[in-house]
């Protein structure tokens, strides 16, 4: 038999990568046998194929090994006849150590969720008295701005009268009539503004004491000697309007009780003037 | 690449035979990605490729009881079983659907009898590419598709003793270029 003839008709490779028929395949393996060149031709093309095979490696991907490590995990041994010794540990280490490693990721999460408990508790408290503070002082600057725009309202109500009252007072019809003081209440000052053509009648109190709650200042005109009543002095801003008076020689004012007097107490004049 | 060995091929059999888990550890980290290379070279997707390696490891670890190292090498062995889990699984019913949306990257035996060949080839499928025309064409057929030598005659329509031949000559010259 040529030996290297049949070497190199490519039966051997057609045995190594398995697409030799049965038949070839087992004189192949019997020729081997009896040939170690033959033997010889067949490891160093396998030797050849699985070099080739390693240079040309690609690694596939990690969940493979995962997957196939647990999928054969059952299969096996669990001891390890070559070092009996060792294994033993190795098995106590491994199944000892399973359930202390889950029992503490358990604590690890019992115990984070303890602390998050908690300082979402502290944090609420903190929340509700941050937002205590805030809706009182909330409803504190409402109360404020509430005042505010009451007081600013009285204020354009003032500042409208007072601002008519120096209309009134401007008008070139307005006869002035200065009323002051009498002897022992010198310091008291009303003035009285006619006007001559409507024969309106107002008053500014300049100066007088704040009455009693009972008692109001009452202006009277005096005609021909006698007293008229020309109105009650009210909290007005600025001028009071009082009563049309057609006649008058002279003014006075004089605290009467609230509501007014048919004859004037002339115990209580404050101020009289005439009219110039 | 030679790759680190911890054991003798020899002790690593003996080892998986006793179902040592280190072992089978060892042996897959030696050797999957040569493997995966190779199942590559048939089933070209990278993921399925990798669905085909962990179904040849299984295989691998459940027949290693029926390795025999008179017969050869630890790694042929595990070649011839990567080889046929790859074919089987471009025959497959599920595969034959899935490539129709996925011509481009299928390397299709055309009519004309030529084999459309992919640029980026690597491993024994590269070598392949350096052969004849014609001897390409068989080494494809039978060694990355499977085909038995008398399929492959009655395909081509070449008689099974030049299919033999040309065969036999392009695995020669593969030995060569692999040398």
């Amino acid at each position: 038999m040529d030996i290297k003839a049949y070497i190199e008709s490519g039966v051997i490779e057609s045995y190594v990568l398995g697409m030799a028929e049965a038949q070839e395949a087992a004189e192949l393996q019997e020729l081997s046998r009896q040939y170690p060149e033959i033997k010889q031709a067949i490891d160093a093309f396998e030797a050849s194929l699985e070099q080739t095979a390693f240079a040309n490696a690609m690694a596939p991907p990690s969940a493979v090994k995962q997957n196939l490590m647990a999928s054969l995990k059952d299969d096996f041994i669990q001891e390890k006849p070559v070092l009996p010794a060792k294994q033993p540990v190795y098995t106590k280490h491994t199944t000892e150590m399973a359930p202390v490693k889950s029992l503490s990721w358990m604590m690890y999460v019992a115990a984070a969720s303890i602390i998050l408990f908690v300082v979402s508790a502290a944090l609420n408290v903190y929340l509700y008295k941050k937002y205590d503070h805030t809706n009182n002082r909330y409803l504190a600057l409402l109360k404020e701005n509430t005042t505010i725009t009451a007081d600013n309202k009285v204020y354009q109500t003032r500042m409208l009268d007072i601002y008519n009252s120096m209309e009134v007072m401007g008008s070139p019809d307005m006869i002035k009539v200065a009323l002051p003081g009498i002897n022992g209440k010198e310091n008291d000052l009303a003035t009285v503004f006619w006007d001559s053509k409507t024969k309106d009648v107002y008053v500014l109190a300049n100066n007088l004491p704040k009455p009693n709650d009972d008692k109001q200042y009452q202006l009277w005109a005096l005609v021909d000697g006698k007293p008229v009543d020309a109105g009650m002095l009210d909290d007005c801003n600025g001028l009071c309007k009082l009563k049309n008076i057609p006649r008058a020689q002279a003014f006075a004012i004089t605290l009467e009780k609230k509501g007014g007097s048919p004859v004037p107490d002339l115990t209580q004049l404050h101020v009289m003037g005439k009219v110039v | 690449m030679e790759a680190v060995k911890k054991y003798g091929e020899q002790e690593l059999v003996l080892m998986l035979k006793q179902r040592q888990q280190p072992a089978f550890s060892y042996l897959y980290d030696n050797y999957s990605a040569a493997l995966q290379a190779v199942i590559m070279n048939i089933v070209t997707d990278y993921d399925r490729a990798a669905d085909v390696l962990q179904e040849v490891f299984v295989k691998i670890w459940k027949q290693i009881e029926t390795y025999d190292d008179t017969k050869g090498r630890l790694f042929t062995w595990m070649l011839n079983i990567a080889r046929n889990a790859s074919i089987d699984t471009v025959r497959s019913k599920a595969w034959q659907n899935s490539k129709q949306n996925n011509e481009l990257t299928e390397q299709n035996f055309t009519a004309a009898g030529t084999v459309q060949t992919n640029v980026d080839q690597i491993g024994l499928r590269k070598i392949v590419y350096q052969l004849k025309e014609e001897h390409k064409l068989l080494v494809e057929l039978s060694y990355f598709k499977g085909y038995t030598q008398d399929e492959i005659s009655k395909m081509l329509d070449i008689p099974l003793g030049t299919v033999k031949t040309r065969l036999r000559t392009a695995l020669t010259q593969l030995r060569q270029i692999i040398k």
